[in-house]
């Protein structure tokens, strides 16, 4: 079973012994004006899990009232409200921020050696920033909510009499938010790191980190600037978007997928980065073709601002656009296969521990070959043509952001837990909701392939006679996927109420962050580390122990 | 913060009348701030070029549809008072970067007076602003008091213009250009008056000796802030003023 | 966010009032039957389709023999290899995917070019759909008009000019593979040439608000013969009030029963049912409250009210909540046959 306990635990976590970050100060301002960029991390965990839980639950409501064809629970408006809070608040609330927030945060400077990142400050303000951006989002709802699809297309963003302008200056601040993170991780990744530790000895996470917040830095202003401009159409009707007013509504599709297409992979990096490091770790062998990897992470992000009009193919752009569009579209997958096809060679002849984070990113390699490859099948003009704006699109979507990108984040989660808390949780339940979210997953989203190629369109709060079957499927895979969800919140809140101490290095890793002590002090590391082995170099882990030695 | 034995380097001040500088507990050398900050602040200076790339997009899209409207309304605005600003800003940035060379050699009082005349150059700019924008009410060109009326669509009314000239009348979408023109102005006068608190802010610890040669920092980024502000200026005057 | 959640669910009304029925699926099962000559369509998303299950289960495939093969035993035990790279595979690994997703992008692209360049038989037949807050309008070639119903000629090519009133919407015929945005202020337009009479879904796939789900119209292809008959526009026989009715219903089923029902149930417009009473042989209007410019007042349900409802519904809102917030766009151009029509319909729902 836990094949991968060594017989004597050499480090336990004892309570008392010296003071880590979580025991260090009390008291609610210790956390609240908290300059610590672990106890940032976790304010920003707990805040990104929270509104992952608030986007699911809006999830089920979609999946619920699709049950029957006309509609069962809510009014055409009311639906139209509640897909379009569900999309916006798992991408800007939940799947933009999450990973780089909370993870990145965490083990960020961990890996790099550091005693925190490097603009302290700004980084609690990013963390405010983001707090500030949910409470306008939900007070957008309180204030008769917002039915315009999470893409905002004018103009009938600026003719719907609701909530726009709010949630509009959410995302502003979201924006920023997601801005100062990347800035301060570029910074930290150049200035911060170690001794020794040179650019190809960064684990892949920080590669990963990296290349997002290039894009964060790059891409997220052209939203701000969107979102500002929406906001002023609506407030005194510049006319730029309006086409009353000669405006185009096309160039605001533009703008907005100049900044939403690098944003997705705002969204997977990180993810891809997680993956990185628990394959290596969980198969116990060092990355097979890491610089491949760390370049195509750079390769992916600068090809990924040139794509953006794939998402618009049926606008009626030019020949040269769409040539142009779909051709960059295919070329950018091809870092993408790299990435795949090395995590897989990484876990060939590895040695393989089925623990919850291994299975998590297997699901994710699985599940993200589907979501990938069937990203392709939309970079084909043609097919596109036929596949825009049906649930094929939503089924591609949720198979990367849901199926990939929120499952790397908990195999993150489950990797770092015990550095994070010092606890362990129980792993017979990790697994067990692991495979009962795998399932529902896929019991939800394959229907919505068939029905999508069959011509169901999306945002539909009604739909013909033939999709029910198909929608009802779905809908009981949702309510497997959410019961999957809610198991692993259980156990995970169950470990901290019930303390079982983590092991020092609970999984065998060689990086820096599993280099300090377990939950680290306040400052990361006793005294400064020193890099002197090649990233992912197992040969340096005592494999009675799992001790790496101390140079 | 030095409760495991490291102790923060402090920079020491060159005269009475300055007070040291503590490197933050998480940097191990004066340099490695130094640069940290400054890189952080060049990257937050190129989404702020961003922030303006995507006006500057929108801009030269709508230039290219509706060329007649922007030569009118060009014409309509006082490429005088255009040109005035803009050597008002250049001369301020010119006084900035003496105040951050003051800074740099420890002269407190030179920084005060070069920053003081910063702000002075940022407050001319705004004033003679406010004339542009108070002409273009006048004639109906942006109306500030209606700006937030809404959009009567049965009468096809745009509240805040209604060219009493008649001006733009032979062209299509009249409104056009000056929605773009209020639109980047505005949001670049918002930046000048930032900058201008942030000058204040730096004079203020200039007062109090906090800058001085062995640490500047603070200085220089606000000194990078403003010619940033300048800059884009730079290109709207043209754009706005001159091109059509 | 409670008050989000406690809304009443929606009365139960019809989708569309007559959705075509489910299109045959074709031999994959996948795609529904293509009923238009871009066959390439179908082409590229099976053999992309294959590529894709291909790679599926490669990778299934290695990590379950690696997951079954290497899975660690004891603790301690260490990787089966330690090696890190293999430069000839990574080449296969990058040449093979970019070989097989250049095959795809010309392909896509040809098959792109073909849907976008129209030919001259098709330009010769031009319709133009008009799209607006929630309903189709289509203009024949010859003039003649017709709502949410459109009927076109096996085997011709057909071009589709687009406009919208409003917002976006897009034009999507599933089963000819056809899909375009469609922008207000823009031109607009697609071509196609249906292969199979029938009747076929057409969708609006671009979200548009409220009733974006309920913006549907039928297809109909048919043969020229057929086609000849102008089956939009069936004769009315104004003396017979059967015919009336009839029409009346086809009217209702084409243009308002988006918005309106006739059993009673609010949906978006108030109901018809009740708006007359029959006594003996006359048909007495209801009292009806409405707001005339700012004014609550009650007026008697008449002709004329009914006419002025259609040509112009902003004159007299209905003082009832949801209906007062809710809008009908302007039904002007009804003529006075098809008003007539309806009259008689709302009237046939009277009880005694
Ligand atoms: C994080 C999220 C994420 C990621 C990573 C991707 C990845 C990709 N996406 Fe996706 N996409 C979205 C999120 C994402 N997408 C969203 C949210 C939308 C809809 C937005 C909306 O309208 O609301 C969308 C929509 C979308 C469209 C527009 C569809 C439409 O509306 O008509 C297109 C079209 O080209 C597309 C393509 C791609 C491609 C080619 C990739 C590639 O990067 C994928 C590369 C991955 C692989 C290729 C798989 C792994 C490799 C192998 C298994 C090896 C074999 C490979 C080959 C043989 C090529 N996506
Ligand atoms: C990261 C992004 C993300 C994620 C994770 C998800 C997750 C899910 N989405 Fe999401 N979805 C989007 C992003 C995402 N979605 C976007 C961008 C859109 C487009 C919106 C638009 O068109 O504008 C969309 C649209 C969309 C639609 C289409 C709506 C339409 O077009 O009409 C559907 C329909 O099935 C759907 C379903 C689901 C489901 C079932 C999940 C599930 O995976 C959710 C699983 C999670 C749970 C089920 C939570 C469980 C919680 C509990 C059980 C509560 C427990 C509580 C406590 C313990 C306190 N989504
Ligand atoms: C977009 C939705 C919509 C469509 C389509 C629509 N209506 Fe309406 N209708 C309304 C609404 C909302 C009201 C009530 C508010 C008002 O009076 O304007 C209404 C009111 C009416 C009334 C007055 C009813 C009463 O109870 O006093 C009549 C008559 C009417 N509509 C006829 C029609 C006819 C005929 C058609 C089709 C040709 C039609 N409507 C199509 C939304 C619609
Ligand atoms: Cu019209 Cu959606
Ligand atoms: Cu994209």
């Amino acid at each position: 079973m836990t094949t991968n306990v060594p017989v004597i635990d050499a480090h336990p976590t004892v309570p008392g012994l010296p003071k880590n970050y979580l025991n260090c100060s009390r008291g609610f301002m210790s956390w609240a004006g908290t300059l610590d960029h672990k106890r940032i991390g976790i304010m920003y965990l707990i805040g990104t899990l929270l509104t992952f839980l608030a986007g699911g639950v809006f999830a089920l409501l979609v999946r619920l009232h699709l049950w029957e064809p006309h509609g069962m629970l809510f009014t055409n408006e009311k639906y139209n409200q509640i897909f379009t809070l569900h999309g916006a608040f798992m991408v800007f609330l939940f799947v933009i921020p999450a990973i780089p927030g909370a993870l990145g945060n965490m083990v960020l400077p961990l890996m790099l050696g550091a005693k925190d990142v490097a603009l302290p400050r700004l980084n609690l303000l990013s963390f405010y920033l983001w707090l500030s951006g949910a409470v306008l989002a939900t007070l957008a709802i309180v204030l008769g909510g917002f039915d315009t699809g999470w893409t905002f297309y004018a103009p009938y963003s600026l003719y719907t009499n609701q909530a726009v302008v709010t949630i509009g200056l959410a995302i502003f601040l979201l924006g920023f938010s997601s801005i100062f993170t990347g800035l301060n991780f570029i910074v930290t990744t150049h200035k911060l790191r170690a001794a020794g530790l040179t650019w190809f000895r960064m684990p892949l996470f920080v590669w990963a980190i990296y290349a997002t917040a290039i894009l964060q830095v790059l891409a997220t202003p052209v939203l701000g600037i969107t979102v500002l401009l929406v906001a002023f159409e609506r407030l005194y009707h510049i006319g730029i978007f309006d086409p009353r007013l000669g405006g185009d509504p096309v160039l605001f599709e533009h703008f907005f997928w100049f900044y939403s297409h690098p944003a997705v992979y705002i969204m997977v990096l990180p993810a891809f980065g997680i993956i990185s490091e628990t394959v290596s770790v969980h198969s116990r062998k060092p990355l097979f073709g890491y610089k491949l990897i760390a370049f195509s992470s750079l390769a992916i992000a600068i090809i990924s601002f040139l794509v953006w009009g794939h998402h618009m193919f049926t606008s009626g752009q030019s020949t040269y656009a769409m040539f142009a569009f779909s051709f960059l579209t295919f070329f950018v997958a091809i870092p993408t296969a790299i990435k795949e096809f090395s995590w897989v060679a990484t876990i060939w002849k590895g040695s393989i521990a089925l623990n919850s984070p291994m299975l998590y990113t297997l699901a994710f390699l699985i599940i993200f070959a589907i979501g990938g490859l069937t990203g392709v099948i939309l970079g084909a003009l043609n097919v596109d043509l036929h596949l825009h704006d049906t649930y094929f699109v939503v089924a591609h979507f949720h198979y990367v952001m849901m199926g990939s990108i929120a499952l790397a984040f908990f195999a993150g989660l489950h990797h770092w837990w015990p550095k994070m808390f010092g606890v362990i949780y129980d792993e017979t339940l990790a697994k067990i909701a692991c495979g009962i979210i795998f399932v529902g997953f896929n019991i939800t989203f394959v229907p919505q392939f068939i029905m999508g190629s069959q011509g169901m369109p999306r945002r539909y709060a009604t739909y013909v006679d033939e999709f029910h079957g198909y929608h009802q499927v779905s809908t009981i895979g949702a309510m497997i996927l959410g019961s999957g969800v809610a198991l692993m919140v259980y156990y995970l809140v169950a470990s901290l109420l019930q303390r079982k101490p983590a092991m020092e290095n609970q999984w065998g890793g060689v990086t820096l962050d599993w280099q300090t002590p377990t939950p680290p002090p306040l400052e990361n590391f006793y005294a400064p580390p020193k890099v002197t082995h090649e990233v992912y170099d197992y040969s340096t882990l005592d494999l009675k122990t799992l001790q790496r030695p101390v140079s | 913060m030095s409760h495991d034995g490291h102790h923060s380097v402090v920079i020491p001040a060159p005269g009475p009348e300055f007070v040291p500088h503590t490197v933050a507990h998480h940097f191990d050398t004066p340099v490695q701030e130094f640069q940290s900050l400054k890189l952080g602040f060049w990257l937050f200076l190129a989404t702020e070029i961003l922030l303006f790339g995507g006006l500057f997009a929108a801009y030269f899209y709508y230039h290219d549809l509706y060329p007649e409207t922007f030569r009118e309304g060009g014409r309509l605005l006082s490429w005088k008072l255009g040109a005035l600003n803009t050597s008002v800003l250049l001369a301020s940035s010119w006084t900035m970067a003496m105040g951050v060379r003051s800074a740099q050699t420890s002269q407190k009082k030179k920084t005060l007076i070069f920053c003081g005349l910063t702000v002075l150059g940022a407050a001319a700019f705004m004033v003679v602003k406010f004339f542009e924008y108070k002409s273009k009410h006048d004639h109906g060109l942006v109306i500030f008091t209606e700006l937030f009326s809404g959009y009567d669509e049965a009468a096809k009314q745009l509240p805040w213009f209604k060219d009493y000239d008649g001006a733009m009348a032979n062209v299509p979408h009249g409104h056009m250009f000056f929605a773009i023109y209020l639109t980047m102005t505005a949001i670049h006068g918002i930046h000048v008056l930032i900058g201008a608190g942030l000058i204040l802010w730096i004079m203020k610890g200039t007062a109090k000796g906090r800058f001085h040669a062995g640490y500047y920092l603070p200085v220089d980024l606000v000194g990078l802030y403003w010619h940033l502000v300048d800059l884009i200026w730079i290109f709207l005057f043209p754009l706005l003023y001159l091109v059509p | 966010m409670i008050a989000l959640l406690t809304q009443d669910p929606q009365a139960p009304v019809n989708y569309v009032a007559n959705p075509a029925p489910a299109p045959v699926l074709d031999k994959w099962g996948q795609l529904p039957e293509l009923a238009s000559t871009f066959d390439h369509v179908d082409g590229l998303f099976y053999f992309t389709y294959i590529v894709c299950i291909f790679f599926f289960f490669l990778i299934l495939g290695v990590l379950l023999f690696s997951v079954v093969k290497y899975r660690r035993k004891t603790w301690d035990q260490p990787a089966a290899s330690n090696v890190t790279h293999n430069t000839p595979l990574e080449v296969v690994w990058t040449v093979i995917p970019l070989i097989i997703v250049m095959v795809m992008f010309a392909w896509g692209f040809k098959g792109c070019l073909d849907m976008t360049t129209v030919p001259h038989e098709a330009s010769r037949n031009t319709y133009v759909a008009t799209a607006k807050q929630w309903a189709w309008d289509f203009k024949y070639p010859n003039g003649s008009t017709s709502t949410n119903e459109v009927w076109l000629v096996v085997g011709k090519p057909v071009q589709f000019y687009l406009e919208s009133t409003d917002v976006l919407h897009a034009f999507f015929l599933p089963s000819m593979r056809v899909k375009r945005d469609i922008i207000p202020g823009r031109f607009q337009s697609v071509w196609f040439t249906p292969t199979i009479t029938g009747e076929f879904h057409l969708f609006c796939a671009e979200y548009c608000g409220k009733d974006h789900s309920r913006m549907y119209a039928q297809a109909h292809v048919v043969t020229q013969a057929e086609f000849d008959k102008e089956p939009w526009n069936p004769p009315i026989d104004e003396t017979n009030l059967q015919s009336l009715i009839e029409n009346g219903k086809r009217i209702f089923g084409q243009q308002c029963v988006t918005c309106h029902t006739v059993n009673g149930t609010g949906s978006v417009g108030p109901t018809w049912k009740g708006l007359f009473t029959k006594q003996g042989d006359q048909y007495v209007g209801r009292q009806r409250e409405v707001i005339e410019g700012g004014q609550k007042k009650t007026i008697t349900v008449d002709d004329a009210y009914i006419i002025e409802s259609i040509k112009q519904p902003d004159q007299k809102k209905v003082a009832e909540s949801p209906y007062d917030r809710n809008t009908m766009s302007s039904f002007a151009n009804l003529d006075d046959k098809r008003i007539k029509c309806l009259i008689a319909y709302i009237k046939s729902l009277a009880d005694n």
